[in-house]
């Protein structure tokens, strides 16, 4: 799927990785790839700056940790990512259905 | 998907392809050098994450290192990815730095030039100070961006990086603008040269030549 497919429900989908618990950055690529049976792989480089977005405005906030010597920033959902994940998922829910149901394929009606 | 969780414990080793990679980086990005240094750290630790995962599933070495680059992008694509978020740093942190160092200007210019005592309110204020209206601007606006690129984006339209710059820019213009007509005013009001007149000057031309490389700074990562 191409990358520009996903703009504007990029966050969402950041939001709900992290729902499960703290990710460091690859993780939460991971996560997306393997939660959507490969079909979402972004390149990598370009989805830790949508993780630093949703920081900036307060929807993850970030840890420094030292693991195996290694400098890892962990990230996780505050209350207002956790509520913004809620309105998101209504949204979708809605927009969804509404579409799913004008682009599914009906059998044309019989004449005469 | 648990063996990636925050937990996973693996040696940090050098890697020369990684290496040459993130230092191609590193000349590219633009933005605060603790922002950079930060992003760099992480990019790392995702990379080598990246290459252990590859070298796990049956990869040699050096081809899961390059498989690692592959996935992440050129570093042409992610300093464009990044380049955002550092505009926006960038913006935030200078318009911030001018905040904080305005009353340490204003409150030399306001001892020498305060209205006298009966003379009060706005009007007069303005009259003895003639770039209060100019500050004003300058905390409209610097309000205005550190809103709209802050946490209050949740609410208010989101100002893009490019106009934060855009904003930092015309900032550092008024708050030039704002210390130049301070400056004439010091040197033409004829006032006795004193302590007070040269601290203020000094504050004043310091700020000038922050503003000025601000205004630079931001013109390259706008056009960069």
């Amino acid at each position: 799927m191409r990358p520009e497919v996903l703009k504007g429900h990029l966050d969402a989908l950041l939001l709900a990785v992290l729902e499960a618990g703290p990710q460091h950055g690859y993780a939460v690529i991971e996560a997306l790839r393997a939660g959507s049976d490969g079909a979402l792989d972004l390149p990598t480089g370009t989805v830790y700056p949508a993780l630093h977005r949703l920081e900036r405005a307060g929807l993850i906030a970030s840890d420094w940790q030292t693991v195996g010597g290694r400098r890892r920033r962990a990230y996780h959902l505050t209350p207002a990512g956790q509520a913004a994940l809620g309105e998101q998922r209504a949204v979708w829910d809605q927009f969804s259905t509404a579409v799913t149901a004008l682009l599914t394929r009906r059998p044309w009606p019989t004449t005469g | 998907m648990a063996n990636h969780r925050i937990t996973r414990i693996t040696d940090a080793r050098p890697d020369p392809t990684l290496d040459a990679y993130l230092a191609e980086l590193a000349a590219r990005l633009r933005g605060p050098r603790r922002r950079r240094d930060a992003i760099l750290t992480e990019l790392r630790d995702g990379l080598e994450h990246a290459t252990d995962h590859h070298i796990a599933a049956g990869l040699p070495p050096e081809l899961a290192a390059t498989t690692a680059i592959n996935q992440f992008g050129t570093p042409q694509a992610v300093t464009v990815a990044f380049a955002g978020e550092l505009a926006a740093a960038y913006a935030r942190r200078t318009i911030a730095a001018l905040v904080a160092t305005g009353p340490l200007v204003g409150i030399w210019w306001l001892l020498l030039l305060q209205p006298s005592p009966w003379r009060t309110g706005l009007t007069a204020l303005v009259a003895a100070i003639p770039v209060i209206p100019l500050i004003a601007i300058a905390i409209t606006a610097v309000g205005a961006t550190l809103a709209t690129t802050g946490r209050l984006m949740r609410w208010l339209p989101e100002t893009s990086p490019h106009r934060a710059l855009a904003a930092t820019t015309a900032i550092a213009a008024v708050c030039l603008l704002g210390d130049l007509s301070m400056v004439t005013i010091g040197v033409l009001s004829g006032l006795p040269t004193r302590p007070l007149l040269a601290i203020a000057i000094a504050a004043s031309l310091t700020r000038i030549a922050a503003c000025i490389t601000t205004i630079r700074h931001t013109t390259q990562m706008r056009h960069s």
